[in-house]
């Protein structure tokens, strides 16, 4: 899919036609990755879901995305939010808690936990979309680097069905729990 | 910049994993369909006036299919069709008002990621195709909410003033 999209997309100049303006489709895929914060708490949610199997295996990351537009449309709207940097430390903290503590939450908590963060998420994401030269390429960047970090944490979750998988997945996200951490202080800091 | 071949290309994607979840029967006359469908509208003299309304047309077309692979069961035959009269309307639409029938070719052949996600029925790999589908779910909410937003959207020319 990121293949058919960067061919069908255009050119980076074509992104600036009329406008003078970057931001297409490599600045929305690079959104998500630029911020570390934001790349841990997507792999996060794919590695939980391994964690959580069938429903949730599948559908947080479908979950996510669909909750994600609805903070990008908040933040479109400028609608004022809490700290956004403070959710999304936060979002990494949990998430990375819940894997490391193996919590098999019944579907409506898992789904409530990763709908919160990702209005967190979608808001910031949805903040730069309108002034993006090429919003609709913007958008199809975002939502599909994300969506292939979910499906990065979801094939780190297969290592459970291999011994030791268990021990070394829970590790990740005692990893991940610990950069949440970090990013929980520096942004109350801040 | 809001045209091209990417809507129409998201739209044949949308359909593909349509109907990769519908019966094997239907996809010959669902291609068919969808490409004469949009051939069609791709060369027919489209009022310049509809042009935020085939946007919106098209986005909704990309929501819907993509939103069918949760049906239990997939698309019926019936509905497969429809589907992909619908996709085909508003891809030929979309590249007769914004794109060049060039586009007609980068997009319409994206309805072929039918054959790789049919493989994965019934596997793990159904989850890559309903996770897929979230994904354009997703960016077609996106676009057609940034209609009717009061921002002035970046591929308007008045941007800088």
């Amino acid at each position: 899919m990121a293949a058919v999209a960067a061919l069908l997309l255009g050119s980076p100049a074509d992104a600036h036609v009329g406008t003078g303006l970057a931001g297409g489709f490599a600045s929305g895929f690079n959104h998500p990755l630029a911020g570390f914060d934001h790349l841990l708490a997507m792999v996060a949610v794919g590695l939980w879901g391994a964690f959580l199997g069938r429903p949730l295996i599948y559908a947080l990351p479908v979950i996510f995305p669909a909750v994600m537009v609805g903070g990008a449309v908040l933040g479109m709207l400028d609608v004022p939010l809490p700290p956004v940097d403070i959710g999304i430390a936060l979002s990494v903290l949990v998430l990375g808690g819940c894997i490391v503590l193996s919590l098999k939450a019944p579907v409506w908590a898992a789904s409530l936990i990763v709908a919160t963060f990702a209005v967190f998420h979608g808001y910031a994401h949805g903040k730069e979309l309108p002034s993006a030269a090429d919003p609709i390429g913007f958008s199809v960047g975002f939502v599909l680097a994300t969506g292939l970090l979910h499906v990065l944490g979801i094939c780190a979750g297969f290592l459970n069905d291999r011994p030791g998988g268990v021990i070394a997945t829970r590790s990740m996200g005692g990893l991940i729990g610990g950069m949440g951490v970090w990013y929980l202080c520096r942004a109350i800091g801040s | 910049m809001r045209g091209g071949a990417l809507p129409p290309a998201l739209v044949s994607l949308a359909l593909g994993l349509a109907l990769a979840f519908a019966p094997r029967g239907i996809w010959r006359l669902s291609l068919v369909t969808l490409t004469v469908t949009a051939t069609a509208l791709a060369i027919a003299p489209v009022p310049r006036g509809w042009l935020d309304f085939v946007f919106l047309g098209c986005w909704l077309s990309v929501a819907a299919s993509a939103a069918t692979v949760h049906l239990p069961g997939g698309l019926r035959p019936r509905w497969a069709f429809a589907a992909s009269l619908n996709a085909g309307f508003w891809s030929g639409a979309v590249i007769a008002l914004s794109g060049s029938r060039l586009d007609l070719l980068k997009a319409l052949p994206c309805v072929l990621v039918l054959f790789p996600a049919a493989l994965g029925l019934g596997s793990r790999a159904m989850i890559a195709a309903k996770v897929a589908a979230s994904w354009l779910i997703a960016i077609a909410v996106l676009a057609a909410t940034l209609q009717f937003l009061p921002v002035t959207p970046g591929y308007m020319p008045d941007h800088l003033d």
